[in-house]
């Protein structure tokens, strides 16, 4: 938590004293060239690994960092900067971002929050994606009396944790391979159960899972994915999973299980609700 | 007391070449003794490679004939009628032969022209989750299927094959399916399909009526529940390596007795253990049926070929697929096709495990015949070893032996339903 305080600090000291001298040419800066339909328009970024967009009727550009480096599933924050076309920031304006699955077409029920830090720069907290896959953060700019609109596509988001699995390593001794296990942060206390007995290789099967709050009560609607990976191979489970919600008791069932080689897995449950996000990583050794 | 020592030298020449001829000649007791024991949970592996852990063949919900002996007697006819083809030469037959374990001897299969890929090889093809070398059937009938219109495999359409069944199978089918309509030059095109790479068979497939595409796809889709019928009774036998699984579980040890050779158990040993082949080549017909991108070299001068990668959105969108409406499975029956992983990046070159069952006697290898011998395919795979998904330790020549000693342990005679009567 401090040291996303300090990046956006950073972040802030740095935008506010770039934005103040707008036609500085700094090591940080760089001029490219988009063509969006309407011609060729100058977008200046401040930061190279930013993603830039210019709005639908070419009224604004849009700069996006992620401090992060990338959106996860869960809660996330996101900071933009806007530019009129013609290049000067825009302070002041009235931004609103909203997540969009296009494929499922939803989004979700938790807002972001926009705060202005001035200088053109505007920090988004509570971006919330409920579940991995692909993801749209669509922000209207509305300045004055002119509005418009731009789409960023983040096409594959993933469960946190699952990038932490893809190290090619090989087991470690006394690995736990519980069942049963709190979340990272405690927040929730995850058992898994293999529909059917024994999980065996190259067969589609299904799980169980029950999920409790730190105070032993059952979490009924949490939304939940599940990840597998072979920290040994790099790659997943040859399949996605689909869960679905019981209801009651906690539990919520997973479909579509498969693992394809044997040795060590690690699935990872990622757990939301009310945008308080958590997860959990269960070791497996499959024969 | 020169002599002395030209004596004590030579005796102890002497000593050291017996020592080293008994080395030769006896293997020490260390190897015989060891050779054939095995811990709890190799014997587990070995079980779970055996041909016992088959099990009976798994039901095809979406093909209500899978079982049907009729459908199986004349799916063996069509498997073998040469009529199904462009050039009146071609059958399933061509490229799956029954002397050469259900496949062909060439790198890459040729039909009517000469295809990009190796032909599969069928042997217990009926237990496989996706079918074809990337997946893009999900069953074993809309399999059948795909080479029937292919341009470079049989050659002709689905019309045209309607036709050939009601001019020369009526009596066959009509047993089977019910009454066929007549078919009339004027009313259904000989030539329609919906192809994109032949516009005037698309053409002429538009124009037929919904009615007509209906009669002349559901005669197509028997055809291919047929052909399925009779090629899930394509199965192996207990090879060598079954047998020895039997007699280390009936706790024989006996050396003489083995029906191994040492080099092959060494070989064994190698494949469950130190060279790790069954990650991937598991389960009791040596596959996990999944798919793999194993870093073969590409061809010059030729596109890269993506593999499993391209079929995610064929199979999804196949009307023969399990949930389309010429399958007969519930929707629920369908699990493959509904958790499949859609990553084209994951899948990008990624082809699928074949069975290692008579893998011996069958060459070449790969799914393009890359390679002309297994030691070919041993010495690729140890070329591979910085690939963290084929990491299989660092073999030596005498390993690679002893792999292929134990891969030619795996052959059988095939079985299948009356494959003898022809």
């Amino acid at each position: 938590m401090k040291r996303g305080l300090f990046v956006i600090v950073i972040l802030f000291l740095l935008l506010a004293g770039c934005a103040a001298k707008d036609e500085q040419t700094s090591g940080a800066m760089e001029e490219m060239t988009e063509s969006h339909g309407h011609g060729d328009v100058k977008i200046t970024k401040h930061f190279d690994e930013s993603l830039t967009m210019l709005t639908d009727k070419n009224l604004f550009s849009l700069e996006m960092v992620i401090p992060a480096k990338q959106l996860s599933m869960g809660v996330n924050t996101v900071e933009i900067i806007v530019h009129h076309a013609s290049g000067g920031d825009v302070p002041q304006a009235e931004l609103t971002v909203t997540p969009w699955m296009p494929s499922m077409g939803h989004g979700v029920m938790q807002k972001p929050v926009v705060t202005e830090r001035g200088g053109g720069l505007y920090s988004v907290d509570n971006v919330v994606l409920s579940m991995t896959g692909h993801w749209q953060l669509q922000v209207k700019v509305a300045k004055d009396d002119k509005e418009d609109t731009a789409v960023f596509n983040f096409p594959e988001v993933k469960a946190m944790g699952h990038e932490h699995a893809m190290m090619h390593a090989p087991p470690p001794k006394d690995l736990d391979y519980a069942t049963m296990k709190m979340t990272a942060n405690n927040a929730y206390n995850v058992m898994y159960k293999s529909i059917g007995g024994q999980i065996r290789i190259n067969r589609i099967h299904s799980w169980e899972l029950t999920i409790n709050d730190a105070a032993g009560q059952p979490v009924n609607d949490a939304m939940v994915t599940v990840v597998g990976d072979m920290p040994e191979h790099g790659h997943g489970l040859p399949t996605q999973p689909e869960i679905t919600k019981v209801g009651a008791g906690g539990l919520y069932r997973v479909d579509g299980m498969k693992f394809t080689m044997p040795g060590w897995w690690v699935v990872t449950v990622s757990i939301m609700v009310d945008g308080l996000h958590d997860s959990v990583s269960f070791n497996l050794n499959i024969l | 007391m020169l002599n002395f020592l030209m004596r004590a030298s030579g005796a102890a020449a002497a000593t050291v070449l017996l020592f080293i001829l008994f080395s030769i000649v006896w293997p020490g007791p260390a190897l015989s003794m060891d050779q054939h024991t095995w811990s709890e949970q190799e014997k587990a592996v070995l079980r779970s490679l055996s041909i016992e852990a088959l099990g009976s063949l798994p039901v095809d919900p979406s093909n209500r004939y899978s079982d049907n002996p009729q459908a199986a007697a004349f799916g063996k006819k069509l498997f073998f009628e040469d009529l199904f083809s462009g050039n009146m030469k071609v059958s399933c037959a061509t490229c799956h032969r029954v002397d050469y374990s259900f496949t062909d001897n060439l790198p890459l299969s040729h039909g009517m022209d000469t295809t990009p890929r190796r032909s599969m090889p069928l042997i217990g093809v009926a237990y496989n989750s996706w079918f074809f070398w990337d997946g893009r059937s999900d069953s074993l009938w809309s399999q059948a299927l795909g080479p029937i219109e292919n341009k470079l495999e049989h050659g002709i359409s689905r019309t045209m094959s309607a036709y050939i069944i009601s001019k020369y199978y009526r009596k066959d089918y009509e047993e089977l399916f019910g009454p066929l309509p007549d078919f009339m030059e004027e009313t259904f095109p000989q030539n329609a399909r919906p192809a994109l790479d032949d516009p005037d068979a698309l053409k002429a497939w538009v124009l037929m009526t919904p009615e007509q595409r209906e009669v002349v796809n559901r005669i197509y889709v028997n055809m291919g529940k047929s052909i399925a019928a009779f090629v899930r009774t394509i199965l192996p036998q207990p090879s060598p390596f079954d047998r020895y699984v039997e007699q280390i579980h009936a706790g024989e040890t006996i050396p003489s007795r083995m029906v191994l050779t040492n080099e092959e158990v060494a070989g064994l040993r190698l494949f469950i253990g130190k060279a790790k082949c069954t990650n991937c080549h598991n389960g009791p017909l040596f596959t996990n049926s999944d798919f793999h991108n194993i870093g073969l070299p590409q061809k010059e001068n030729v596109a890269p070929d993506k593999g499993r990668a391209a079929a995610i959105t064929q199979v999804l969108s196949n009307e023969f697929n399990c949930l389309g409406q010429y399958s007969d499975a519930h929707p629920n029956d369908c699990p493959e096709l509904r958790f499949i992983d859609t990553s084209n990046k994951k899948y990008a070159g990624a082809f699928k495990t074949p069975t290692l069952r008579n893998v011996a006697e069958r060459p070449p290898y790969m799914h393009a015949g890359q390679f002309a011998t297994l030691r070919e395919v041993l010495e690729f795979y140890r070329s591979q070893a910085q690939n963290p998904e084929l990491s299989h330790g660092n073999l030596t020549d005498k390993e690679l032996d002893q792999l292929e000693a134990f891969l030619h342990a795996l052959s059988s005679p095939i079985a299948s339903f009356q494959a003898e009567v022809q």
